[in-house]
């Protein structure tokens, strides 16, 4: 969870934090609702799945303000990564060639798969045999290789 | 629900627990389940269906990578133009007006049913018009009555090549007294009295195109009001609605009937193209598909509908407006705009092909207002955060404060604690402007006068107000050197001897391009409308062609079942023959 501004950590956050607040502040929201939600009806592993995705979505909010949109200030920008808004690690993974829609950390540890190589979801749709929609167990992504 | 999905369609369920299908090979997406054997009838699906398009997958969770964030399309096919076509004027309304409520095709006027594609349930039950009789009006020359064949009445203008379903009030006059006389002649006629030959004649002498074919004794035209209804000048303000029902209300005998049945079978009998154009233009006001106010009955558009071409930019610049008008924060992520959907219901929602086509214009979009708004914001830091501190320098720097003093005596104001007027500047201009003060006040007042000249006039001319300074002027130590008391009447007395504002040039050109802009945006919005009529009028032929493709489907099925019976029976009979049997009967049954 990022902080919640108050009056305790004085510093303000630069400027044009003002015209992202209710954005960042409707996936806080959803986060909570996420963080909070029942897990009746869902296998075990399904319940982190909104945690991860609004992780990603948030973080790609940041990434696009910062380098599609040229909207905010690196100062800004540096600011929401420190204090939590958006993952850095994976957005460091999006830079790089063949990540960059990348959907979770997760998905490219080979450890933790029982074939010692990435998720599924990071094999591309077109080399895959069957045509039928996948899920990663892990975060719940449906294919996020960049050719996709 | 359990029909087995025809080969590469899968389900899925949108986050509003609809399903949807989509189909990995041809990246399609569609609420109709594609059921395998019905899938080769299934008619293409409708353009104007925002689809699940094949970009709309790329992008990370943006899409489909999750099952959030989907949002339901084909509900969106809303057809409200929120005050769209501001300058049109309004049609006319209130035809059962004076007790004649027929079931005239245009009742009800356009209310709601703006850009002219709405509604098209109801103007499908429209029936089909055409000019059918033009009558010249007794002293009102380029002016002639128009009679439709659903017996609407318009005038049109000769000259000027004008339709008007509201007669203007000169012509107004013209037509009561045609009416008039209209009537006259039927009572003449009803009476028995076969009279006023002459006068029938001298109306075919001036009109022949339009009476030649009447055939001679019988009712030729006979005004639509009502008789007492007639003098009611009010009357003459709506469309006139007249149709066999009504005929029928009225209970009035045959020669009304005779009348309205009658010219049917005639030519149209005037020149019809301009007319026709008129009416055109009327039935596209009154949303009317071209099919229906008789144009072009065999389903290909007329040129002027083909004219307005929607180019992608068009498109995109539609779709801009859209964002603009809604006054979408560019702030916000394009999943959320599209999650909160006020923009769905409007058609320029729709200008552009699909997801993929509407996030990256999104995108263009909210990157150009983000840098216009950070523009916006520069100019104004740029003025504002030096004046309330210049304010404080002119009421409170005084010769007897050091600056430490001064800056601990007014820490608290607003404008000393202002972090954008870093420290350091801060000082200086306290120091400078002390210094300043202890300058004799003549040299003050040159400076002053000097600052001022150097002024452009754009910025400081006769109609800039005291309270309006320019902020280059506020935050200037030459304004503050001199007490208001002294330097306000010599800033007015200067004021007053400058030219007006170099505006004239500048804002006539400005004006020039507003109205350019504002002429582009319509045209825009025309060809949106043009197109999406054009689209429903394709569907709709669809529609009809699916049907008749089905009917086809069915003949041929039945033949078939018919030819198999005829095999079977064939069938039996080869076998009955092969097994010896020589009964008669089994041939019989062919
Ligand atoms: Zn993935
Ligand atoms: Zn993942």
């Amino acid at each position: 969870m990022p902080p919640i501004r108050s009056a305790r950590n004085r510093k303000p956050p630069p400027e044009g934090f003002d015209d992202i607040e209710d954005t960042l502040l409707e996936f806080a929201n959803k986060m909570k609702d996420a963080e909070n939600a029942t897990h009746e009806g869902k296998k075990r592993y399904e319940t982190v799945w909104p945690i991860f995705q609004i992780t990603h979505q948030r973080s790609r909010y940041i990434y696009d303000l910062y380098y599609e949109k040229e909207a905010i200030s690196r100062q800004l920008y540096d600011w929401l990564l420190k204090n939590g808004y958006g993952d850095a690690n994976l957005i460091a993974k999006w830079k790089k060639q063949g990540y960059e829609k990348l959907c979770c950390l997760r998905c490219i540890q080979t450890k933790e798969t029982n074939f010692n190589s990435t998720c599924i979801c990071r094999v591309p749709k077109d080399t895959m045999k069957e045509q039928h929609t996948i899920e990663c167990v892990s975060c719940g992504c449906r294919g996020c290789s960049s050719s996709d | 629900m359990a029909t087995p999905l025809a080969p590469g369609w899968t389900e899925h369920k949108a986050p509003t627990g609809h399903s949807y299908f989509y189909n990995n090979e041809t990246k399609k997406s569609t609420y109709t389940r594609p059921i395998a054997q019905a899938q080769a009838q299934a008619p293409p699906p409708a353009q104007f269906i925002p689809s699940y398009g094949s970009g709309q997958l790329a992008g990370g969770f943006q899409a489909n990578q999750f099952q959030q964030n989907q949002y339901s399309g084909p509900q969106y096919q809303g057809n409200q133009f929120p005050a769209q076509f501001p300058g049109q004027p309004p049609g006319p309304q209130a035809y059962n007006n004076g007790g004649r409520g027929g079931r005239g095709g245009f009742r009800g006027g356009r209310g709601d049913s703006r850009g002219g594609h709405a509604n098209h349930d109801r103007r499908r039950q429209e029936p089909e018009d055409k000019p059918k009789h033009r009558y010249k009006l007794p002293g009102c020359d380029p002016w002639v009555l128009v009679k439709t064949k659903l017996g609407r009445r318009f005038v049109h203008n000769t000259d000027t090549k004008e339709s008007f379903w509201k007669f203007p009030e000169d012509v107004m006059v013209a037509v009561i007294e045609y009416d008039r006389r209209e009537r006259e002649k039927k009572e003449r006629r009803e009476r028995g009295e076969p009279s006023d030959v002459e006068d029938e004649v001298a109306v075919m002498a001036e009109e022949p195109t339009a009476v030649a074919e009447v055939e001679p004794g019988r009712a030729a035209i006979v005004p639509v009001q009502n008789n007492e209804a007639a003098e009611d000048s009010s009357e003459y303000e709506e469309i006139e609605v007249t149709d066999d029902e009504e005929e029928a209300e009225n209970g009035e005998g045959p020669s009304k009937r005779q009348r309205t049945d009658e010219p049917d079978d005639q030519p149209v009998d005037f020149d019809e193209d301009d007319i026709a154009y008129q009416l055109q233009a009327m039935g596209e006001d009154y949303g009317l598909d071209p099919g229906e106010y008789g144009i072009d009955e065999d389903g290909t558009w007329e040129e002027g509908a083909e004219g307005l071409p929607l180019t992608e930019e068009d498109s995109k610049a539609l779709f801009y407006d859209l964002l603009n008008d809604f006054m979408i924060n560019p702030y916000t992520p394009w999943e959320k705009v599209v999650e909160d959907g006020y923009i769905i219901d409007d058609d320029r929602y729709l200008a552009l092909p699909n997801m993929k086509a509407r996030k990256d214009c999104y995108d263009e979009w909210s990157r150009e207002k983000i840098q216009e708004l950070r523009e916006r914001r520069e100019k104004e830091a740029k003025k504002d955060p030096k004046i309330p501190y210049f304010k404080l320098l002119e009421e409170y720097a005084s010769v007897k404060l050091y600056w430490p003093e001064f800056k601990r005596k007014y820490r608290k104001e607003g404008a000393m604690r202002d972090t954008k007027v870093p420290d350091k500047e801060k000082e200086k201009l306290y120091r400078e402007h002390v210094k300043r003060l202890q300058l004799p006040q003549n040299t003050l007042k040159s400076d002053l006068s000097t600052m001022l000249k150097a002024q452009p006039l754009s910025q400081l001319n006769r109609s800039t107000p005291i309270e309006a300074i320019p902020s280059a002027i506020l935050t200037d130590l030459r304004y503050i050197s001199l007490p208001p008391k002294i330097r306000d009447p010599l800033l007015e007395a200067f004021i007053s001897t400058l030219p007006p504002p170099p505006t004239d040039g500048v804002s006539a050109e400005d004006q020039e391009a507003e109205a350019a802009k504002r002429r582009e945006r319509r045209r825009r919005e025309d060809a949106l409308a043009e197109r999406e009529a054009r689209v429903q009028n394709d569907k709709r032929k669809q529609q009809k062609d699916l049907a008749y493709g089905r009917g086809k489907l069915r003949e041929e099925e039945m033949e078939l079942q018919r030819a198999m019976n005829v095999g079977k029976d064939g069938l039996r009979g080869q076998l009955m023959e092969q097994l010896g049997e020589k009964d008669e009967r089994s041939l019989v049954i062919d």
